[in-house]
């Protein structure tokens, strides 16, 4: 293969799948698409379906699980006499290969000189497919039917002819059928982008040389990822983290990874997780695979996306596990869980690549939505607002405060835009203190809202970490766990299950109040250099208990500057004080301190 | 609102600008020439336009970082220009960019209603890169210099929590204790009732006269807390600093004996008087690269060319934007560094890290990959000897000939084609490459990115990327241009007559511009038509007035208003052109208009106007040059011939750009030497030289 064709042709075929991306993201009715970029469009190999390349633009989350469906769908062509140009296939069954039912898959085959040369996919987050809560987050949902309406792998093309009875009876059980319609014709029409890109390569080169580069980009990428799996030292490394509740049933879930890495090959074995939950908390078999590369890319981020990154690795998912959701189970709940998995990873590979490896991120995705009828405006509103929280720490720095989920891109609402759209007010909006996880380098902290309710507010919330704590690595400790906590009538009150509520009824003058994880940490926090100690007190980052127990740190104040206090560390007694501390772990035996041990993951 | 006061001001300012207006063209009469200069990180680049007949003189000089007026005053005086006969300087700089990005501005404070301090830190929830959780953030005012104040506005303005007067006080004193220099002031829904903000201001004014304090809403007057309270603590933080600036510039060209018009390029294209620098240096970060596209707009509208991309090529990244029927793109939010938005209009110029700097490398599946990892200039190309040992596309450049070893722009000495070989050379072997087909290469898989680019861009609107002209510039822009527009399928690409200074170029042709806006946030059918039109005379009134104060004279004033509208529900906006007095159905159809054009089709939903814009323009007399006559095309003598390689070694004929003027012609391959760039026309390719100077390359 000619190393300049090679490269140049991986720079045009990535190109393709960007343009795809973007031409959606312009063209796109619904926000979710056109603002948070809550699609994917990819390039698959014809034969087995195998990503080629996919689009730069899209979320994280359908990083590979793109490349099953299409996969599953190809399968399916077979079953029922091959593709035929102009066809174009349609789903969002979970159970299939998708996410949840809001993402929509679409996938067109590519002909050229009359043989299929490619298939072209596009994946895009519908804003309401039915079901029984308007945008679909449905913490009670025991079935995929109350998530809204199901779509098998059907033709909504056929040989170039629109399926229009289909269509119609699709968007008769959507809330929103313009939008939907749009969005949809939308996605069918960048499949004439990817077509015309790859018609304008072949009349560059030739239909064989595409082909050919189309396998050695696959088999490239493949050495490469084995050339990072090298990197890990091998082993079998196990670890375990848990979830709160299924938001039915309360009682905890375990998510349970061993890692082992052999010379060139990682494989995955979820063994020990917990069987599929009553609740929406259940993931697709492909979108957890799925999810250990999206864990692997943030650890590497320079690993293409392409099949041949996928290779050199192995699942053991469970049958009947919240890993592997089977009909008729509710997903709803599946970015909690993608969350998790991404947890895990980081919790294997930082016992044997502490370096490169962060500390857990803050872990769910805890959508708050607020829905009702605007009094002033006299129309149905839905606010969604996606948790943020902090980072984990890594080697090289603290953890980011206020970050958003590692599978997603999504930003929080401004609160001023918030106030004119939905009849609340925002009491407060802060950096929330002492909830990063202590270390060498501390985990970012999370944040605090607290919304009031102007008129009738109908408030579901749907996260987790509050019974299990994001943890922190190579002897960094635990971020502060979520909370959530209501105000009605007068009265304050925690959810039954915490981190998971469906319709709390608000009326004027009631509220709801969110205070996010914070990221753990990573390092011993008796080793963090005391100037940093006394930025993060001066700053307010932690408290001057924390700074005591948790860093082994004397803090003297020494001024008051309005309210606040400012302090200085003492070089000399916090020495003292942490030889003090560190004597005393001997003598337990302990290598963690003792503080939210209880918290922490169990580690094996 | 006090609109009447306003308004009233506006017109006593008026009668002021009458008598300015009449000492501005007697000064005219006498001086005519102008200069324009950028001051970027490496090089100060002058443009000198005699107004006399004479052609423009150009000139590259090192820059001064340390005190960037010194290097401006070294460039006036190497180019041997007199004081007495410049009109105006016009000047572009990068020293509000650099003071952000070295967090060198402002040790500032800033304040806010209570509960909302950390606003400025948390963001909107992001991070740095889609992949990898590594990296962290440093807010420009860190949490113990934010405070906040009690009180609190509705988003209609009303006052829920009134403001305490006693606590501001008290909060000056601990101010005054924290010794700031700056405060921003930034309380929630300001821009629907500025009147807290201003209180708040006037209390600590009244505490401490020399604090620099900067309202939100008088930078943004637009909804978005973050972003607004971002852009107020950007120009707090820049301030005092570039009010420095503007007055040290202002003595150095004093003791030059100059004591005409000063002026300054900001971001949105437009330029600002120097008096007014401290008030608007949130508007002059990246002024430097806005200029470029100005005057890459200019001069295609001039050559016929409807729609251009621009494409700025320097050592380290590739600065692309789009022009749209002689417009420049203006992007509404920039974001400066993570996490640290700038809500002012600027032209919308997109950098990828792609440069004569970049670096070749083999990656780990073997394959070959070039930047986004720069040489930087320490240590530069391998080929200038400087310690550098990995190739760049500069080596490739030079081991393909198509830069002149022995002819480098901006050094004083050769350049070492040995070294850059056998760079090559080290990473041909892992390919399977011989040297020149390994530079080859490089330069295939850099251009391929670039226009990969500029594809993207055309897209991005909607439009079909082989509609559009390539103007190249910078010092690498030329080089490879011909491989952009041949494989975008561009037709012409235009060399503009001084490509390496275009940016000093375009701060003397600009206008004075005003941009200014203010958030409505209300339905179509709740909008009162008179309440849009008071809002828009306002916002010409504030332009007109900040025009006319400034101590410019100006050949007129354009107006030009806007809303940023969208159907009920979307969180996007598009652009309306609207004026004043017009009804709720005529916006409506402006809207529907403009949506259905960029969308492909009007929805059934009601629309929304989010907010009102006003951009107002002080002209000034044009100032570029005049079309040639071309008679017969001409064919010009070729300077020398030397084998270049495109494919293969190719003897190749080599002219210098000052011998070919208006109506020159010859065919690819070809190398043209600029005082200032190399440009290259491949095989195949024919150019030619317009009427007004400009070397145009055409794929045949």
């Amino acid at each position: 293969m000619d190393p300049v064709t090679l490269a140049v042709m991986r720079g045009a075929l990535e190109q393709i799948a960007d343009e795809m991306d973007l031409h959606l993201i312009h063209a796109a009715i619904s926000p979710i698409i056109s603002e948070t970029n809550d699609c994917a469009h990819g390039i698959f190999h014809p034969d087995n379906g195998e990503t080629v390349a996919q689009g730069r633009y899209g979320l994280p989350v359908f990083l590979a699980n793109m490349q099953f469906t299409t996969q599953n769908v190809l399968a399916e062509a077979r079953r029922s006499g091959g593709f035929r140009p102009g066809d174009i296939w349609m789903l969002n069954d979970p159970y299939f290969g998708g996410t949840h039912v809001q993402d929509m898959q679409l996938v067109a085959p590519v002909f050229i000189e009359g043989e299929l040369f490619a298939l072209l996919a596009s994946t895009g987050h519908l804003m309401d497919v039915g079901g029984s809560v308007p945008g679909g987050w449905a913490p009670r949902a025991e079935e995929i039917h109350q998530e809204g309406v199901l779509v098998p792998p059907i033709k909504l093309y056929d040989g170039g002819r629109l399926n229009a009875e289909v269509l119609r009876m699709f968007t008769a059980n959507v809330r929103l059928p313009e939008q939907i319609t749009g969005d949809l014709a939308a996605m069918a029409n960048v499949f004439s982008v990817g077509q015309r890109g790859l018609e304008t390569l072949v009349a560059r080169y030739d239909a064989a040389t595409v082909r050919a580069c189309m396998d050695e980009m696959i088999r490239r990428s493949e050495t490469e990822m084995k050339s990072y799996i090298r990197e890990i030292p091998k082993g079998r490394y196990v670890f375990e983290d848990h979830f709160d509740n299924d938001g039915i049933v309360d009682a905890p879930m375990t998510m349970r990874l061993a890692l082992s890495v052999s010379e060139d090959h990682l494989e995955f074995d979820f063994t020990g997780t917990s069987p599929a939950s009553r609740g929406p908390m259940n993931l697709s078999r492909n979108t957890a695979i799925s999810s250990c590369y999206v864990a692997l890319k943030h650890v590497f981020p320079e690993v293409p996306v392409n099949g041949g990154a996928f290779r050199p690795t192995e699942f053991r998912i469970p049958e009947g596990s919240i890993l592997a959701a089977e009909y008729p189970t509710a997903v709803g709940g599946y970015l909690e869980i993608v969350g998790r998995l991404i947890d895990v990873i980081f919790g294997a590979l930082a016992q044997a690549i502490p370096e490169r490896v962060p500390a857990a991120p803050f872990g769910t995705t805890g959508v708050i939505t607020a829905s009702g009828m605007h009094p002033e405006l006299r129309s149905y509103f839905v606010g969604v607002f996606p948790y943020p929280g902090g980072y984990g720490a890594t080697r090289g720095s603290d953890g980011l405060v206020h970050g958003n989920t590692p599978q997603s891109m999504a930003n929080f609402m401004s609160i001023e835009m918030s106030e004119h759209r939905f009849p609340i007010r925002f009491e407060h909006f802060s950096l929330r203190e002492d909830s990063g996880g202590p270390g060498t380098r501390r985990g970012g902290c999370g944040s605090s809202y607290r919304l009031r309710a102007l008129s009738d507010v109908t408030v579901s919330v749907l996260g987790d970490r509050v019974d299990h704590c994001p943890f922190g690595i190579a002897g960094g400790e635990s971020a502060a766990p979520n909370r959530v906590e209501f105000g009605t009538g007068g009265e304050s009150w925690i959810p039954p299950l915490r981190s998971k509520y469906e319709r709390a009824q608000l009326h004027d003058g009631d509220w709801v109040a969110a205070a996010s994880p914070g990221g753990g940490g990573y390092g011993d926090p008796l080793e963090r250099e005391i100037e940093l100690i006394e930025e993060d007190l001066n700053l307010g980052y932690i408290s001057p208990e924390t700074a005591t127990t948790r860093y082994g740190a004397v803090a003297i104040e020494i001024d008051r500057l309005g309210d606040r206090r400012v302090y200085r560390v003492d070089e000399e007694q916090t020495a003292q004080r942490r030889e003090a501390l560190r004597n005393a772990r001997e003598g337990d035996g302990a290598a963690v301190p003792a503080a939210r041990k209880d918290a922490m993951p169990h580690v094996r | 609102m006090n609109l009447p006061l306003r308004l009233a001001r506006s017109r006593a300012t008026g009668r002021l600008s009458a008598r300015s207006q009449q000492a501005w063209n007697e000064r005219a009469r006498r001086m005519s020439g102008l200069v324009g200069i950028d001051v970027g990180g490496t090089f100060t680049d002058l443009y000198h336009a005699p107004g006399d007949g004479t052609p423009p003189r150009i000139l590259k000089v090192p820059s001064t970082p340390d005190d960037p007026s010194r290097g401006l005053i070294e460039a006036l005086d190497a180019a041997g220009i007199a004081p007495d006969g410049v009109a105006a300087i016009l000047h572009g700089t990068t020293i509000a960019t650099n003071a952000v990005i070295e967090r060198r501005g402002a040790h500032m404070a800033l304040v806010t209603t209570r509960g909302f301090r950390d606003v400025l830190e948390l963001g909107r929830r992001d991070r740095p890169q889609m992949y990898g959780l590594s990296g962290n953030h440093r807010p420009l005012v860190p949490r113990d210099r934010r405070w906040e104040v009690t009180e609190r506005l509705s988003h209609k303005g009303e006052v829920l929590v009134p403001l305490d007067d006693a606590e501001v006080a008290a909060l000056a004193e601990v101010l005054k204790r924290q010794n700031v220099e700056a405060v921003a002031v930034s309380l929630l829904h300001a821009y629907a009732n500025p009147a807290h903000e201003q209180r708040v201001r006037a209390i600590l004014l009244e505490a401490c006269p020399d604090w620099h304090v900067v309202t939100s809403t008088q930078v943004v007057r637009e909804y978005y807390e973050f972003e607004r309270t971002s852009t107020a603590v950007v120009q707090g933080y820049l301030q005092p600093l570039i009010g420095r600036y503007a007055r040290r510039l202002g003595e150095r060209l004093g003791e030059w004996g100059f004591g005409a018009d000063i002026l300054v390029m900001q971001s949105n294209g437009g330029l600002v008087p120097v008096a007014q620098l401290a008030d608007r240096a949130a508007s002059i970060v990246r002024s430097g690269p806005a200029a470029g596209v100005m005057a890459a707009a200019r001069i295609a509208s001039a050559a016929g060319f409807r729609h251009v991309i621009t494409g700025d090529m320097g050592g380290t990244s590739f600065d692309v934007a789009v022009v749209l029927d002689g417009s420049p793109d203006v992007a509404e939010t920039t974001n400066l560094d993570f996490r640290m938005p700038l809500r002012v209009p600027m032209i919308d110029v997109h950098t990828i890290g792609a440069g004569g700097g970049s670096i070749a490398h083999v990656n780990r599946g073997g394959m070959l990959e070039v930047g986004p990892r720069s040489a930087g200039s320490m240590p530069g190309p391998v080929a200038y000897g400087q310690g550098g040992t990995e190739p760049t596309v500069t080596d490739a450049n030079i081991v393909l000939a198509r830069i002149n070893p022995d002819r480098p722009i901006g050094r004083g000495h050769g350049l070492q084609l040995e070294l850059a070989r056998d760079s090559m050379r080290r990473i041909g072997d892992r390919l399977g490459l011989g040297v020149e087909q390994t530079a080859e290469a490089v330069l295939a898989v850099i251009n391929q990115r670039m226009a990969g680019r500029m594809r993207l861009l055309s897209i991005e609107r909607g439009l079909d990327p082989r509609d559009f002209a390539l103007v190249a510039f910078g010092g690498a822009g030329p080089l490879h241009g011909a491989a952009l527009i041949r494989e975008v399928g561009v037709q012409t690409m235009l060399v503009p007559p001084h490509p390496g200074v275009l940016c000093a170029m375009g701060c003397v042709i600009a206008e004075l511009r005003h941009d200014l806006s203010q958030t409505l946030e209300k339905g179509l059918e709740a909008m009162d038509a008179g309440d849009v039109a008071a809002i828009l005379a306002a916002q010409a009134a504030e332009g007109r007035e900040r025009i006319l104060t400034g101590g410019i004279a100006v050949d007129g004033i354009a107006v030009e208003h806007t809303a940023d509208m969208a159907y009920r529900g979307q969180i996007h906006t598009v652009r309306v052109p609207i004026e004043p007095g017009w009804p709720a159905d005529r916006i409506g159809a402006a809207f529907r208009e403009v949506y259905g054009a960029k969308y492909g089709r009007p929805l059934d939903v009601p629309g929304r106007i989010v907010n009102l814009r006003t951009s107002v323009a002080g002209l000034r007399a044009p100032a570029t040059g005049t079309a040639a006559d071309i008679g017969e095309a001409w064919h010009p003598v070729e300077a020398a011939r030397r084998p270049v390689h495109f494919g293969g070694w190719v003897e190749t004929r080599v002219y210098d750009r000052a011998a070919l003027g208006p109506g020159a012609a010859f065919d690819g391959p070809a190398i043209v030497e600029h005082v200032d760039t190399t440009t290259v026309i491949e095989p195949g390719m024919r150019a030619r030289v317009d009427a007004w100077n400009n070397l145009l390359v055409e794929c045949a």
